[in-house]
């Protein structure tokens, strides 16, 4: 169904966020279509996941990669998560795959004006495998993880589809 | 609801051309159209549509379906984009639902039971309360989906009745009748039903489901997309009996709004601007849905439905089809 290879930017994420909703994803329910706001039909960029990406950096919004080999990453939220540095975390690995020596991940938040930085270490380099392992093992479970309590679920663009009686 | 992208209609006869990113509607007695394709979710084409390769390649990398309607309004068939949602998974997982009797024979039966419920809320309460509790015994019963179709004949052959006793001379049905419809009122029930078909379609491509996997409908069914065929059952009456019961009561519907031969009937022009004016409309009349806490559109509720179906078959979750319920 996917395979290490396939995991891209968009797992990693969903991983932190809520098991079920990688779940869910890799089975083909897409978040553009099931959000409120999006409405029937509407026409959706090419975003989603596709097994013939190679690299799934496609998806990932990698912003820039500086002379240093750091990977900046704007974000649109205005408070840090454990999502967002998994996700940094994620394209260093990556790009150490194709060669290129990435030394970490700088995450800029626009909105409050802050700046982290996450040298990609060796602890960093286990955790971005130990996190693609996570995926796959999530991904290929039979059955599906629970929901998040309902209040942890508020914002959340599969809401729909969870919730729906 | 903000969104940028909305269905179109095309009610007269056109010519679709491509200019870069943007469709141009060429039509005749009337000023050209330019869309940005962006501003398309899809398009429903009641009228001739004149359509090229340049246009179809652009809507399909758009994933913009148009599904077109015939002459008569029935639904004639649609231009799909050939990507679609569809999972390997989850197809899997409809699929073993769809060959397991038991579990699909759930699903028909009340797929059937909601679409009564829904006519029977949108007819007459009173009226239809016998046959839908004669119906829902012959469910009970049923062991074959083709038993089930039976039940759903007798009770809808009733239901019919009861709309005819409502409507002017004119537009009365005595009995179901299509491809052609025989008169008036069946070419408003068969235009009507043609849209709901196409926008079903639409929602269910929208989810990972195969469209061509059913559990009421034989799969593969006159080349149709039957498990569209299935959902349409529920929604149906909410559109189809109920409009045309409304705008009788309301004088909207007139006898020129139809061309008429001895023994087949179809929408003018004029009234198919008409009803399509209204159809859409009605898609977008809201509610307050109750376990999402927000109010959605008509049009979502197909969409919703769909959704309810793909988690029933990759979870298991119990799929109630859709009842009117306000
Ligand atoms: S709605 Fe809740 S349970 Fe469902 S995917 Fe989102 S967070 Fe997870």
């Amino acid at each position: 169904m996917i395979d290490a290879e396939d995991v891209g930017g968009v797992h990693i994420k969903y991983l932190y966020h809520c098991r079920r909703q990688l779940w869910l994803y890799v089975r083909g329910i897409r978040p553009e279509h099931l959000s409120a706001t999006v409405q029937l039909g509407e026409a959706v960029h090419d975003a989603s996941y596709t097994r013939n990406t190679p690299v799934d950096l496609e998806a990932a919004r990698l912003d820039f990669i500086d002379g240093a080999h750091w990977v900046h990453e704007i974000k649109s939220s205005s408070r840090p998560s454990p999502a967002d540095q998994a996700q940094g975390r994620h394209y260093c690995h990556r790009l150490r795959r194709v060669g290129i020596e990435a030394q970490g991940a700088v995450l800029h938040y626009p909105k409050t004006r802050r700046t982290q930085r996450f040298p990609y270490t060796p602890q960093a380099e286990a955790q971005a495998e130990a996190d693609i392992a996570e995926v796959l093992a999530v991904a290929t479970s039979p059955a599906s993880p629970d929901r998040l309590a309902r209040s942890a679920c508020r914002g959340c663009s599969f809401t729909d589809y969870c919730w729906t009686e | 609801m903000p969104t940028a992208a909305r269905t179109y209609w095309l009610t007269s006869p056109c010519r679709i051309r491509r200019k870069d990113q943007s469709l141009i509607i060429e039509r005749e007695n009337a000023d050209n159209v330019h869309i940005p394709i962006t501003d398309v979710r899809d398009i429903v084409a009641c009228a001739e549509v004149d359509i090229n390769t340049s246009v179809v390649s652009l809507l399909n990398r758009h994933r913009i379906n148009v599904h077109l309607l015939s002459y008569y309004g029935d639904y004639a068939g649609s231009l799909l984009t050939s990507e679609t949602s569809t999972s390997g998974e989850t197809v899997l997982a409809q699929a073993r639902t769809a060959e397991d009797p038991k579990a699909s024979m759930e699903i028909a039966r009340s797929i059937v039971d909601s679409c009564a419920f829904n006519v029977r809320r949108v007819v007459d309460r009173k009226l239809l309360a016998r046959p839908y509790k004669v119906l829902q015994e012959s469910i009970g019963g049923a062991r074959s989906p083709e038993q089930l179709m039976g039940a759903e004949g007798t009770f809808r052959r009733s239901a019919w009745e009861v709309v005819d006793t409502k409507l002017p001379d004119w537009l009365q049905l005595g009995g179901r009748s299509r491809r052609p419809p025989k008169n008036a009122g069946n070419a408003f029930i068969s235009y009507v039903n043609g849209i709901t078909y196409a926008r079903l379609l639409t929602a269910v491509r929208l989810t990972p489901l195969h469209s061509g996997i059913a559990f009421l409908h034989s799969s593969m069914e006159r080349q149709r997309h039957s498990l569209v065929l299935d959902l349409s059952e529920m929604f149906k009456p909410l559109f189809a009996e109920r409009l045309m019961l409304r705008m009788a009561g309301r004088n909207q519907l007139k006898e020129h709004h139809f061309d008429r031969e001895s023994n087949q009937a179809m929408l003018a022009e004029a009234g198919r601007k008409l009803v399509v004016q209204t159809v859409r409309d009605e898609f977008a009349v809201t509610v307050a849905h109750r376990s999402l806490g927000r109010s959605v559109a008509y049009d979502e509720l197909l969409y919703l439905d769909a959704l309810a179906l793909t988690r029933h078959c990759l979870e298991g979750a119990p799929y109630k089809p859709f009842r009117i319920w306000w």
